[in-house]
C-alpha cells in the first residue's frame, strides 16, 4: 500500500514537472484518493465534491436500457452548463467511480465511453458546474450478462 | 493506441481506442490471488499544440480495451497528441492529425 502510494505521488509529481504551466491537468486519483475506493455513489460524491446535493437537470445521459454484455456497455452524456469537471459512477462494481474528467475552455462537454458493470444498477454522471453547483443525470439499466465480475 | 481527429465546422470529434485488458482488484485475485496486480489504465490526456483538450483520471470500470470519444474546438492540420498511463506505471503515447 505505501509502495502503491508513493509510486502514484511520484508519477504525479512528475507528470506535474513535465508538463508545461499551461497544461490545466489534474490526476483526481492523486488528488482526491478517497473517491476511488468509495463503494456507494454518494460516498464517491461526497469524497470528490464535499456535498451529494444534485440538481438533477442540464445533463443528457444516454445508455441502453438492457445491456446485453456488462462489459462494455456504451455511455453517452452531455451537459449545457459551464463544467469544471465531470465524474461518471455506478453501484453494479465493488466500488463506484469511473472516472472524472477535467474539462477546459476548449471542450465541447460531449463524451462517450464504455463501462463494465457487474450486475445491473444505476450510472449516475455528476456535473461540477462553474457556479460551484453539482448538476446530474442517473440511468438504470439492465445487464444480462455481468461484466467480468465486476 | 488507435486515434483519429475528424474536424468539422471547428469541432474536432476524436475517436480513440487504447489497447489495454483493464485488470480488476477482483480479477487479478481470482487470476493469480493477488488483488495488487490489477492493472488499469488511471489517467488519459490529450494536448494540441501544449494545450489540454482532453484529462480523464480512470478506474478500473472503464471497458477491456476502452474506446473514447471527446469533442473539443480546434483546427484543421493541427496534431494531437494522446498519452495513456497505468497503474503500474507503463505509458504510451500516439499522435493524430486534425482532418477535415
Amino acid at each position: 500500500m505505501q509502495r502503491r502510494e508513493f509510486l502514484s505521488l511520484t508519477l504525479g509529481s512528475l507528470a506535474l514537472a513535465v508538463l508545461p504551466a499551461s497544461v490545466r491537468a489534474e490526476d483526481f486519483r492523486v488528488s482526491k484518493p478517497t473517491v476511488w475506493t468509495a463503494h456507494t455513489v454518494d460516498e464517491a460524491i461526497k469524497n470528490m465534491y464535499g456535498t451529494n446535493v444534485l440538481i438533477e437537470q442540464g445533463v443528457t445521459l444516454t445508455a441502453p436500457d438492457v445491456a446485453s454484455n456488462g462489459g462494455a456497455i456504451p455511455v453517452e452524456f452531455s451537459t449545457t452548463v459551464p463544467a469544471k469537471s465531470i465524474a461518471v459512477f455506478q453501484d453494479a462494481n465493488p466500488e463506484a467511480a469511473v472516472c472524472v474528467y477535467s474539462i477546459g475552455d476548449k471542450d465541447v462537454t460531449e463524451y462517450e465511453i464504455k463501462i463494465k458493470m457487474g450486475k445491473s444498477g444505476t450510472i449516475t454522471i455528476v456535473v461540477e458546474g462553474k457556479d460551484g453547483k453539482l448538476y446530474a443525470a442517473k440511468k438504470t439499466l439492465d445487464v444480462a450478462l455481468g461484466g467480468c465480475e465486476g | 493506441m488507435k486515434v483519429k481527429a475528424k474536424i468539422k465546422d471547428g469541432i474536432v470529434e476524436v475517436k480513440a481506442m487504447a489497447k489495454h485488458d483493464m485488470t480488476t482488484y477482483n480479477q487479478a485475485e481470482k487470476k493469480t490471488g493477488n488483488k495488487d496486480d490489477a492493472n488499469f489504465i488511471t489517467h488519459i490526456t490529450g494536448t494540441v499544440n501544449g494545450e489540454t483538450v482532453i484529462d480523464m483520471s480512470t478506474s478500473q470500470f472503464l471497458s477491456k480495451n476502452p474506446i473514447f470519444k471527446f469533442k473539443f474546438k480546434g483546427k484543421e492540420g493541427d496534431e494531437l497528441i494522446m498519452t495513456w498511463v497505468d497503474r503500474k506505471g507503463n505509458t504510451v503515447t500516439e499522435k493524430a492529425p486534425i482532418k477535415p
